[in-house]
C-alpha cells in the first residue's frame, strides 16, 4: 500500500506539473464549449426529444476529440519507463509489479476526471445563469457521469496496456487509438448496413458503447454496461500485469 | 551476503550467464570483471530481481531472489548501467520519491536524502533538474539513490562508465568510504580501478567464472616472464654481454631519439636480474639512466585469461 501511495503521488505530479496537462485540458474544454454552444443553439430552434446532455454526449463531435484523450493520458504510462530504462530502478525497487501497475492506472483515472471536469461545469454554469434545469434532469447528469467514467476506465486500459507493450510511446499511442476506434465503431456496424439484422445485431449491440450510452446518458443505469466495461478493464490490467511480469522470462 | 548457485540465464539460443557459483561475504567489496557481453549485467540483474534465472538459485542476505524478491530489494542498493533517471524530476525531489519508494516514512527520508547527497556531494545541485546535470552528476544522482535507504549491499553496474579522468578518481574513493559501511558488488571494465578498490575479483567470461582471487593473487598466478628495461650508453658489445647473464632468455635493443640505447630484457618469471645487469653495467663503465622492472598488472592477468581461453576454443575447434 505504502508503495502504491508513493507512485500514485509521482504520477499525479507528472501529470499535472507538466505543461501538455494543461494545453490537453485547455484544448478539450475549447472544443466543448464550442459544441454546447452549438447544441443550445440547436435546441432553442428545434425540438429535441433527448435532454442537452443526451445530444451532447451523443454527438459525433464530442466523441471525436474524447477517444483522443486516451492515447495522450497513457502513452508515457510504461512505454517511457523502458524507454528511459528506468523501468529498471522502478521494479528494483522492493515494490509488487500490482502496485505499480494499480498506481499508474488509479493516476490516469484521476488525469482523466480532470479533463471531464470542466465538461459538467458547462452545466452547473447554465444553470446559475438561466436557473433552468430542464434540459439536463439530474438522472441525465448522474447517468452521463457513471457512463463516463465506465468508458473512460475501460479505454484507459486499453492505453495502460498498449503502453506496456512497447518502448516507443507514440507507438502506444497509436495502437490505443486504433483500439478504442474501433471499439467505438462497432455500434456503427448495424448502421452502416453492414451486419444484417440477426442475432448477431444483438451480440454486436452488447459491445456497442454508443448503444450504452444512449440509456445511460437519460439516467437509466443498466447493471450490463457496468459489467461490461469493469470485467474487460480487469482483463486487461490483469493482461498488463502479465506483460510487466514478462520481462523477467522473455528472450 | 550473497551466495550464487548455478545461475543460469538462457535467452532463445543462446546462454548469457552460464551456471556461475560464487560467494560475497559481508564487507568485501568485490570487483565483478569482464569484458562487454560477458553476461555481468545480466547476473546483476538476476541477482536484483529484475530478470529470473532460468536455472540455479541465488541468496542475498539470506533470503532467496525468486521467493523472497521484496526482501532482497529491500537489501539491495542498485544503480543500474547507464544511470537511468527522470530528467523532468529535480534533484531532491527524486532521490525522496525513491526513499519513500523503498519503504522510507516521509520524516526518515527527508533526514535520508540530506545524508546521501552529503556522501555524494550533491548539495549544490539539489534544486536543479536531473535533465540539466552533468553526466558525473548524474551518476553521482544514480550512487545517491543506491544507498539511500541504507542497505547493506550495494550492486554498481559500470558506476565510472562515461566519466572523465578525474570524475574516475572521485568515484573510486567515494566506492573506497562506502566499502567501509557496505558490502560492495561492482562491475567494471576499467581494470586499475578494480585493482586499487576491491578486495576480491571475479573474473566473468561467455557466461563462465574464469577467475575469483584477490587481485594480488591474480598477478602472482600469472606465469609472465619477467620484463627489465634498461637505457644506456654501452660499448658495441653491449648486446652480447647482456645475453650471457644468467636467467636472461631474450635482449632486443633500441635506439633513442637522443643517441641512448634502449635493451629490452626477458628473464625467466622467478628471477630478478636486476643486480646481475647493474654489476655489468659499473663493470664495463656503462653510463646508466633508468633500470627497471616491468610489474605485471592485472590488466595482464585479465588480457592472459582472456587470451588462454579464445586459443582454448580456437584449439577446441
Amino acid at each position: 500500500m505504502h508503495a502504491f501511495h508513493v507512485l500514485f503521488l509521482k504520477e499525479l505530479r507528472s501529470f499535472f506539473f507538466s505543461s501538455t496537462a494543461y494545453v490537453v485540458i485547455a484544448l478539450f474544454t475549447f472544443l466543448n464549449g464550442w459544441l454546447f454552444v452549438g447544441m443550445v443553439r440547436a435546441m432553442q430552434t428545434h425540438a429535441s426529444p433527448g435532454s442537452l446532455i443526451h445530444n451532447l454526449l451523443g454527438s459525433g463531435w464530442f466523441w471525436m476529440g474524447y477517444l483522443v484523450l486516451f492515447p495522450l493520458i497513457t502513452m508515457r504510462l510504461f512505454a517511457e519507463e523502458r524507454k528511459m530504462g528506468t523501468i529498471e530502478g522502478l521494479f528494483t525497487a522492493p515494490v509488487r509489479t500490482s502496485e505499480v501497475l494499480l498506481a499508474k492506472y488509479a493516476a490516469s483515472i484521476v488525469a482523466y476526471a480532470a479533463i471531464l471536469l470542466p465538461l459538467f461545469l458547462f452545466f452547473l454554469a447554465f444553470y446559475l445563469i438561466t436557473g433552468e434545469t430542464g434540459a439536463f434532469h439530474s438522472g441525465a447528469v448522474i447517468g452521463s457521469a457513471v457512463g463516463l467514467f465506465l468508458v473512460g476506465v475501460f479505454h484507459l486500459s486499453i492505453g495502460i496496456f498498449a503502453s506496456s507493450l512497447t518502448a516507443n510511446a507514440l507507438v502506444a499511442a497509436m495502437m490505443t487509438f486504433a483500439m478504442v476506434m474501433l471499439h467505438y465503431f462497432l455500434g456503427f456496424l448495424q448502421n452502416f448496413g453492414i451486419i444484417p439484422d440477426s442475432m448477431w445485431a444483438e451480440f454486436i449491440n452488447y459491445f456497442s458503447t454508443v448503444r450504452h450510452m444512449e440509456f445511460l446518458t437519460e439516467g437509466l443505469i443498466d447493471s450490463r454496461p457496468v459489467f461490461y466495461y469493469i470485467s474487460f478493464s480487469v482483463v486487461l490490467l490483469a493482461c498488463t500485469h502479465h506483460v510487466l511480469e514478462s520481462r523477467k522470462w522473455r528472450s | 551476503m550473497i551466495q550464487a548457485k548455478s545461475l543460469t540465464k538462457r535467452y532463445s539460443g543462446r546462454t548469457a550467464v552460464d551456471r556461475i557459483s560464487f560467494e560475497v561475504e559481508k564487507g568485501e567489496i568485490v570487483g565483478f570483471l569482464g569484458p562487454n557481453g560477458a553476461g555481468k549485467s545480466t547476473t546483476l540483474r538476476m541477482l536484483t530481481c529484475f530478470l529470473s534465472a532460468s536455472d540455479g538459485t541465488a541468496t542475498v542476505a539470506g533470503f532467496d531472489i525468486a521467493r523472497d524478491s521484496l526482501k532482497v530489494r529491500q537489501v539491495i542498493g542498485y544503480m543500474p548501467e547507464n544511470v537511468p533517471l527522470y530528467p523532468e524530476m529535480r534533484v531532491r525531489e527524486y532521490l525522496r520519491f525513491r526513499a519513500r519508494l523503498k519503504g522510507m516514512r516521509y520524516r526518515e527520508s527527508i533526514s535520508a536524502v540530506a545524508e546521501a547527497m552529503d556522501t555524494c556531494s550533491l548539495q549544490e545541485v539539489e534544486r536543479k533538474m536531473i535533465g540539466t546535470l552533468s553526466k558525473g552528476y548524474r551518476q553521482r544522482v544514480g550512487l545517491a539513490d543506491a544507498l539511500v535507504h541504507k542497505p547493506e549491499l550495494l550492486i554498481l553496474d559500470e558506476p565510472t562508465n562515461g566519466l572523465d579522468p578525474s570524475q574516475i578518481r572521485q568515484a573510486r574513493d567515494l566506492v573506497k568510504e562506502l566499502g567501509e559501511k557496505h558490502t560492495i558488488l561492482i562491475s567494471t571494465h576499467i581494470l586499475n580501478e578494480v585493482e586499487m578498490t576491491c578486495n576480491r575479483v571475479i573474473i566473468i567470461n561467455q557466461g563462465k567464472i574464469k577467475a575469483s582471487d584477490s587481485p594480488s593473487n591474480l598477478i602472482r598466478r600469472l606465469h609472465r616472464p619477467g620484463q627489465v628495461n634498461l637505457e644506456a650508453i654501452a660499448d658495441s658489445g653491449g648486446l652480447e654481454k647482456l645475453r650471457t647473464i644468467p636467467g636472461v632468455s631474450e635482449v632486443t635493443s633500441s635506439e633513442t631519439d637522443d643517441g641512448w640505447t634502449r635493451f629490452q630484457l626477458t628473464s625467466n618469471a622467478e628471477c630478478d636480474v636486476r643486480e646481475p645487469v647493474f654489476a655489468l653495467a659499473t663493470e664495463c663503465g656503462w653510463r646508466v639512466r633508468q633500470l627497471e622492472m616491468r610489474r605485471p598488472s592485472l590488466e595482464d592477468a585479465f588480457v592472459d585469461l582472456l587470451t588462454n581461453e579464445q586459443s582454448e576454443t580456437a584449439s577446441a575447434d
